[in-house]
Order: C-alpha cells, then sequence, then structure tokens
C-alpha cells in the first residue's frame, strides 16, 4: 500500500468520521489532551524534580508514587491524538512540527525506559535528602526537556500546517 | 469600549493580530504555564485527598512556588493574548467565565497554601509528640479546597477551549 492509501484508509475509519462531523467531540478531546498534559506535567514535576534534587525531604518512594499520574495523562494524550490524528491523517502527516513532537514522545518513551529498566530499583531505596545518581539527574532533567519540547511542538502545530518543512 | 478599540488599533495590538509569531509564541507559554499550575495544583489536591500518603506534604513547599510562577507566566501571556483580540475577546462570555473560573481557582490555591502551614503549625503544638506529631490531620477546609482546585482549573481549561470556539468575528 502506498503511504496515501494508508492514510485513506485511516481517514476512513469510523472514529475519525465522527469526529469530522462533530465540534464538540474535538473540543472535547482537545479538552481532554489538555487534562492529560496537565497530569504529566504535575507528576512528572514530582518526580524529576526529586531525582535532580530541586525538592527534597521526600523518600525517593514517595516521590515515585506520582509516576501513575503520569502513565494516566500520557494514555489520556495518546488516545486523544489518536483521535486528531484520524480527523485529518493527510494535515498531520506532512507536518514538520508533527514529525518532530512524534520523534519526541518516542524519546521520552525511550528516556523513561532507562530509567526503569537501569535507575528505577536502584532510587527506590534512597531516603529524605539523598541523592541521586548521575544516570539518576540525567533521565529526570532529559525528561522535563524532552516534554517541554513536545507541549510546545504541539502548540505550534496549526502554524507549520501545510508546510513540508521548518524553514 | 473605547478604550478596547484604542487598545486595538495600537501598533503591539495589531503586530500581534497580524504577525505568524505572536500568538503562536504566547500560546506555548500558556500551555507550559498552565501544564505547571494546573499540574500541581492536581497533584497537591490528590495528595490532600489522600494519595500517596507516604509524601511529607512540607515537599510541596517549592512545588507551590514553582506553581504561583506557572501562573504569573499564564496571567502575563493571558494579558497579552488579550490584548491581540481586546473587543472580540471581550463580547465573548466564556472569556469572562474563564476569568471568573481562574480567580476561583487561584483562590482555591490560596486556600490550599494556608492548610499547608495552618498544617505544619499544628505539628509544632506541644503535646504532639512522637509519632504522633508526623501525622497531619487534614482538616474539612483542607479537603475542600482541593476539590474545589480540581473543578475549577477543570472548568477554566474548558472554558478556554470554548473561547476560540465561540469568539465573534472581527468588528468592522
Amino acid at each position: 500500500m502506498t503511504e496515501a492509501e494508508v492514510l485513506q484508509w485511516i481517514k476512513d475509519l469510523p472514529i475519525g468520521a465522527a469526529v469530522r462531523q462533530s465540534r464538540w467531540l474535538f473540543a472535547l478531546g482537545e479538552t481532554l489532551h489538555f487534562i492529560g498534559l496537565c497530569l504529566m506535567v504535575g507528576g512528572l514535576l514530582i518526580v524529576d524534580l526529586r531525582l535532580l534534587g530541586y525538592i527534597r525531604r521526600i523518600p525517593m518512594r514517595a516521590a515515585l508514587a506520582f509516576l501513575p499520574f503520569v502513565i494516566v495523562g500520557f494514555l489520556i494524550n495518546l488516545a486523544t491524538g489518536t483521535e486528531f490524528f484520524m480527523t485529518d491523517p493527510f494535515m498531520y502527516w506532512p507536518n514538520p512540527a508533527f514529525k518532530l513532537k512524534m520523534f519526541m514522545v518516542l524519546l521520552g518513551g525511550v528516556n523513561a525506559l532507562v530509567f526503569t529498566v537501569m535507575e528505577h530499583r536502584h532510587v527506590l531505596v534512597l531516603g529524605r535528602d539523598e541523592r541521586t545518581s548521575p544516570l539518576g539527574k540525567i533521565t529526570a532533567g532529559a525528561s522535563l526537556a524532552i516534554w517541554f519540547c513536545v507541549i510546545l511542538l504541539g502548540r505550534l502545530l496549526p502554524t507549520f500546517e501545510g508546510s513540508t518543512s521548518f524553514f | 469600549m473605547e478604550f478596547l478599540t484604542w487598545l486595538e488599533m495600537t501598533d503591539f495590538s495589531t503586530w500581534l493580530r497580524e504577525s505568524d509569531w505572536g500568538y503562536p509564541v504566547l500560546l506555548c507559554f500558556h500551555a507550559v504555564g498552565m501544564g505547571v499550575v494546573v499540574g500541581i495544583s492536581w497533584m497537591y489536591s490528590a495528595r490532600i485527598l489522600g494519595y500517596a500518603k507516604s509524601f511529607p506534604l512540607e515537599g510541596f513547599e517549592r512545588l507551590f512556588s514553582l506553581a504561583w510562577f506557572g501562573f504569573v507566566i499564564n496571567a502575563a501571556s493571558g494579558v497579552l493574548l488579550f490584548v491581540g483580540e481586546p473587543r472580540r475577546l471581550a463580547a465573548t462570555p466564556a472569556f469572562w467565565i474563564k476569568m471568573v473560573l481562574i480567580v476561583c481557582a487561584g483562590l482555591s490555591l490560596w486556600a490550599l497554601e494556608k492548610a499547608l502551614h495552618g498544617m505544619d503549625d499544628a505539628d509544632a503544638l506541644p503535646g504532639a509528640g512522637g509519632a504522633a506529631a508526623r501525622e497531619v490531620v487534614v482538616t474539612g477546609a483542607a479537603r475542600t479546597a482541593a476539590i474545589a482546585s480540581i473543578v475549577f482549573w477543570l472548568a477554566a481549561i474548558t472554558a478556554g477551549r470554548i473561547i476560540g470556539y465561540t469568539m465573534p468575528p472581527p468588528p468592522l
């Protein structure tokens, strides 16, 4: 199948069609997307700022207890993001801001994987004020930077609509 | 109304409306500020309502400073967004509703912060020694403020979206 055929197949799916016909559904999706964003950012700030040492006096295990918010927020945004894409794949797919945003989301996932596999069990034992390893700090800093960029790129999607490159 | 018309005619307001980057950049700041202030408010509300009880409440003090910073970023970017389209926004009910909701959300945040300091003081009371001192009783007031914070920010975000959909066309 060609790229255009795949995109057309996605566009023809029932969800895309339903949302295209209802501005209300799209607005609801946008509102949910913002809610997911806030849940993710809230949870990430607690986890990453504790890893970085900006907030202290907190046992690491307690800070990591906020990770489920990050996951729930992410899943909400994955679902609503997929909904948006399905309404107009031909607009999103060539958009350079969209491509970069998806790349950053994947990067965020890889970063989370690195943290989970390599650092998670080591940091769980850290008590109040105890510092994280360099790798812990790097993944925490990368996490904040990556998801910050994801937010910016999301906001810039309309600006690059119709363009095929950033320049 | 005359002031709004004057504001709309200024060079800055015109530039905001006509430039490719004015609004996108402002909205970037607004989105980040929203994530920070609402995210932290919601996490704190969750904690107050009983989530992650092992997380010490004083751990939120620095986060609150960050939350207020986010609030200020959104107040500033919000003012500038208004400057770009003063008459259209003033004629949009969802805009005024959002302003009221934000005041309510800000008040809830302030009440939460007050509840935090109030509980810190309670820890220092004589007679509250030993392990019991670390157990902070979450008052009904704190719980109410927490739920209010969740609801008001949710409503403000929704109102913000509705502004875009219900703004009247540019005045002639």
